[in-house]
């Protein structure tokens, strides 16, 4: 608290903290507010003291501006501070002549183009809180759904738009009972919502806002009862003579309350796994129609109001209400039906983690973003309790190190400990007890790496980062893991099933830990993390990670093939042989992308070391008098730094690849030389990796979807490969509008970044510059 | 340092450290100067959370007249991650007065004073939109190091912006991990949540 108070203005903190430290007395008077649940129990017979007097002599004591805090009161909880009687802080100040309470009326006869007038209004606030907006600024600033919930009702039947006795003449009519059903099923559709998000142990409150005011929406009530009340009034509105409502408005509320049973249903946590695919493309239908009936409806916006905030249970002061126009919100519920009706294709995956991998990764790359409730609906569908993250992992370790192996024979897993125990144990037995402690060591990474494949893109970059250091540790337990199992299979004899890579599951945590930060830097030009200056650095660092990853897959990819020849020359094998050939083909094409990964990123590098040296990109050089390259170089590698193997290069050899002229404000004779001769080693090699790069990317495609792990979402994979295709042809054409130039000659010439998001890069994450002149 | 970079600023502004005691002469100029750009006031006990803790790190740009025309508001303490974490929080520079280097002159002012102090690295954020914002930080040697969605309650996103002043900080850890508990998993992330419902004062300078 800071002291003495000025006249009508003095501050608290929100919780705990200060507030309760200074003033104990305070938490029990305070109460009777609807303020957020205490953690500590309430007292059972609170004892009231009057501290006023002692409170304003200690006051006394302290200087204007002098704050009194213990060393836990954060910022964070400063900022929850409010100032009483400042209109935009203190929830309770009314100006002169204003009304606590709304005094709209919600028994009042509607018109039947109101009540679908207010329907569309409610949907354009379900959409707002959709897409992060909180309730209270939302749906909650409906009169009508207040009424619902406040005070709480009992059950559903008592959720009416009054309470206790109504005369006769005041009963909600038909219009007025549409509505009640429509808006019970739409905070039903909410409360489902809210479960589907945060059934995931991480879900991110800043993309969508589950905070419900301490209203009760309904958890405990199964979604069929609303679809009940539904149901009820579609017959009484059909039943409805045209006298009363119009044949056209009457469609146009049927649809409505249609597609609200559609969406109920849909959203219901409980609906079964092959039910899933049924519901959200009956919606598209219903879609269509509000569409075009939308201009029948009669806004009332008297029915909705930012009052209802000051009896939500929140410190804030009421906000403005968010509007998002009906077109909008159309637009995102249409891209909530399709996005979701994706997500159910993945039930019907080819069973591997790679695929799934691959529908993840696809799905979080639509256009638009999914919306959280999206995400989460597809992350429920990869966690539902009937799969199981070890079984996940063994398949992953089994499609890349153990293809054909002895090592995951089920088998294994069917044999007991001797009884005796000072009898060997079984090998095989021992090999599942290697495995499943190496499944509990990855557990925890490995669900991190999938949690962070169903998050915002935002987020995704920065849990890979924290995932990255979980494999890392991974890779680190490995080691000793391997050298049991290498052992074993050793001892197992020559069988061409006992043989095995050297450190498979080394080489496995290894492979996806460089995956991982390959995405790391990837998602870096996605979300224009990096400054110009900074791309050649990047696509540099880029180009050595994805050599490493080559690297390690040449090692499987040398196993496999001697693992199939020893298969095909024995007999009996022929289950072994289709499995070795399928991984084959799979880390073919894995080789294929990471050489196209490495050589494309390798000529991108060169192509904007040139570019930066010869300043084509206008704009003044950036002065950073608080900075050096190195203290930069360590800021930019920070989430690297601490990897085992070193992934970062000491300064010095990052300087001398990325800076191989000098720095970039002073061209040497030597690059000038360069520049001008077209032979000269650096356009070789550019124009060699560009080849390579195309030639890589071209094989990858020809080795198609299924190798690699992405049949089941063929389509965007192959636009995928199409773009970074089109990405090195782009690449290409700019290095032959530089290349072999003077520098007289380039006066002319400048080079524009395609913006992210602007539709014009090929690939979001590969930046080609493009060579404009004048 | 500072000097070279700042633009020479209008001839008749001083630049002052902030004082505690005047605070009745500069807290109503400097809040009000500062919420003139927000959709959400800050109470004056963030004001006070700020300039009461580190004071000698806000500065303030005061014309003949000792009118503010511009303001830097910032702290200065360790940060989970173990380093000495400095934290810009607010800037705002008059909107007649923009474009005339005044702001960058208060940030090296703040990161100067931040430095005297053995402050191992500056962070920020800003608004993705706000170039002005991002250009003033980044002549001056921050990166961007992360993108926040929606992390302002207006729905807007973020950079996270940050300069490293001293090598090793990239390596620094707290000294005893374990006493962070569950929040050592998510590290940064739980800052973000932390943080979100708040800091939005780096307003458009230009």
């Amino acid at each position: 608290m800071t002291e003495p108070m000025p006249p009508g203005g003095s501050t608290s903190g929100k919780e705990g903290g200060a507030l309760t430290q200074e003033q104990p007395g305070v938490s029990a008077a305070s109460t009777t507010l609807p303020l957020r649940h205490s953690l500590r129990a309430a007292a059972i017979d609170p004892k009231l003291h009057d501290i006023t007097e002692k409170f304003t002599e200690a006051c006394n004591a302290l200087k204007i501006g002098q704050l009194v805090k213990d060393e836990y009161f954060t910022l964070f909880e400063s900022i929850g501070a409010l100032e009483i009687m400042d209109t935009k802080m203190d929830s309770g100040f009314l100006q002169p002549g204003e009304t606590l309470d709304e005094v709209y009326d919600t028994l009042a006869p509607l018109l039947p183009e109101e009540v679908i007038g207010i329907m569309d209004q409610l949907l354009c606030y379900e959409m707002a809180w959709h897409t992060g907006y909180p309730l209270s600024q939302t749906l909650l600033t409906s009169v009508y759904i207040d009424k619902l919930l406040w005070p709480e009702p009992r059950s559903v039947e008592q959720a009416q738009f009054y309470r206790g006795y109504v005369s006769e003449e005041r009963r909600p009519g038909l219009l007025l009972r549409v509505l009640r059903a429509y808006c019970l099923a739409l905070v039903k559709c909410v409360d489902s919502g809210i479960a589907v998000i945060t059934n995931r142990d991480f879900f991110e409150e800043e993309d969508i806002c589950t905070h419900t005011y301490n209203r009760v929406l309904f958890p405990q009530v199964g979604a069929d009862v609303f679809v009940g009340e539904l149901e009820d009034v579609i017959q009484n509105v059909q039943e409805c003579a045209e006298e009363y409502i119009t044949d056209d408005l009457k469609k146009a509320m049927l649809v409505r309350l249609e597609f609200r049973k559609n969406f109920l249903a849909a959203l219901d946590l409980e609906c079964p796994l092959d039910q899933l695919n049924k519901h959200w493309p009956l919606m598209q239908s219903n879609l269509v129609a509000i569409n075009v009936t939308h201009q029948l409806g009669k806004p009332v916006e008297g029915s909705f109001s930012t009052k209802i905030q000051r009896r939500l249970a929140s410190t804030v002061p009421p906000r403005p209400i968010v509007v998002l126009e009906f077109k909008d919100a159309f637009e995102k519920l249409k891209q909530l039906c399709a996005d979701c009706e994706e997500a159910t294709r993945f039930t019907s995956l080819p069973q591997n983690p790679l695929e799934y991998q691959s529908f993840m990764w696809a799905f979080a790359s639509r256009s638009p973003p999914p919306l959280t409730y999206s995400r989460s609906y597809l992350s429920n569908l990869l966690f539902h309790p009937s799969s199981d993250l070890s079984i996940l992992l063994q398949s992953d370790l089994g499609s890349l190190v153990f293809p054909a192996s002895v090592v995951l024979d089920p088998s294994n897993w069917a044999l007991s400990p001797p009884q005796n125990p000072n009898l060997p144990k079984d090998k095989r037995f021992q090999l599942a007890q290697l495995i499943n402690d190496f499944t509990e060591r990855a557990g925890h990474a490995y669900l991190e790496f999938w949690t962070a494949l169903g998050q915002n893109r935002c987020r995704l970059r920065r849990m890979l980062c924290h995932a990255i250091l979980g494999f890392d540790q991974v890779q680190n337990d490995a080691y000793t893991i391997d050298e049991g199992i290498m052992a074993l299979t050793q001892e197992m004899g020559s069988a061409p099933e006992n043989e095995i890579m050297p450190y498979p599951l080394t080489t496995w945590s290894y492979y996806r830990k460089l995956w991982m930060m390959e995405k790391v830097v990837f998602l870096g030009f996605e979300q224009d993390i990096y400054l110009p200056d900074e791309f050649a650095a990047q696509y540099h660092f880029l180009s050595t990670i994805a050599s490493t990853r080559s690297r390690l897959l040449t090692n499987v990819s040398t196993h496999i093939n001697a693992k199939y020849r020893r298969l095909f020359a024995a007999e009996g094998q022929t289950l072994r042989v289709a499995t070795l050939v399928e991984t084959a083909n799979y880390v073919d094409s894995l080789l294929a992308e990471s050489i196209g990964v490495h050589e494309l990123s390798t000529a991108l590098a060169k192509f904007w070391m040139v570019v930066l040296y010869l300043g084509l990109l206008g704009g003044k050089k950036l002065a950073r008098p608080f900075s050096s390259p190195e203290l930069r170089y360590e800021l930019r590698m920070k989430p690297f730094w601490t990897l085992q193997p070193a992934e970062v290069p000491p300064f010095e050899e990052f300087r001398r690849d990325v800076w191989s002229y000098g720095p970039y404000d002073k061209l040497t004779p030597r690059f000038l030389e360069d520049l001008q001769n077209p032979q000269a080693e650096l356009w070789m090699e550019l124009d060699e990796a560009v080849k390579r790069a195309k030639e890589a990317w071209a094989q990858v495609k020809r080795f198609g979807a299924k190798s690699a792990r992405a049949e089941g979402v063929e389509e965007s994979w192959k636009r995928e490969i199409q773009g970074v295709l089109a990405s090195c042809v782009a690449l290409g054409v700019a290095v032959a509008g530089i290349k072999g130039q003077a520098p007289k000659d380039l006066g002319e010439i400048r080079v524009e970044i395609p913006k992210v998001g602007s539709g014009k890069r090929y690939r979001e994450g590969w930046v080609v510059g493009k060579v404009c002149r004048g | 340092m500072s000097d070279q970079t700042a633009q020479p600023a209008t001839d008749e502004l001083h630049y002052v450290q902030y004082e505690v005691e005047k605070e009745d002469v500069y807290l109503p100029a400097i809040r009000q100067l500062i919420s003139k750009d927000l959709s959400e006031p800050y109470s004056i006990y963030v004001y006070r959370y700020f300039l009461y803790q580190w004071g000698d790190l806000c500065y303030m740009a005061l014309d003949s007249s000792n009118n503010l025309i511009g303001v830097v508001v910032c702290k200065l303490e360790t940060h989970r991650s173990g380093t000495f974490r400095g934290y810009i929080a607010m800037l705002a520079v008059q909107e007649s007065h923009r474009g005339k280097g005044i702001a960058t002159k208060l940030v090296c002012m703040a990161i100067d004073a931040m430095t005297a102090r053995d402050a191992d690295e500056v962070v920020l954020e800003t608004e993705v939109t706000n170039t002005a914002s991002l250009k003033l930080y980044e002549r001056l040697g921050f990166l961007r190091s992360k993108r926040l969605h929606r992390y302002y309650l207006n729905g807007n996103t973020a950079f996270r912006l940050v300069l490293y002043l001293k090598p090793g900080t990239a390596t620094k850890r707290p000294p005893e991990v374990g006493d962070f508990g569950q929040y050592a998993q998510y590290g940064d992330a739980e800052e973000e949540l932390r943080s979100r419902e708040g800091i939005q004062a780096q307003t458009r300078i230009t």
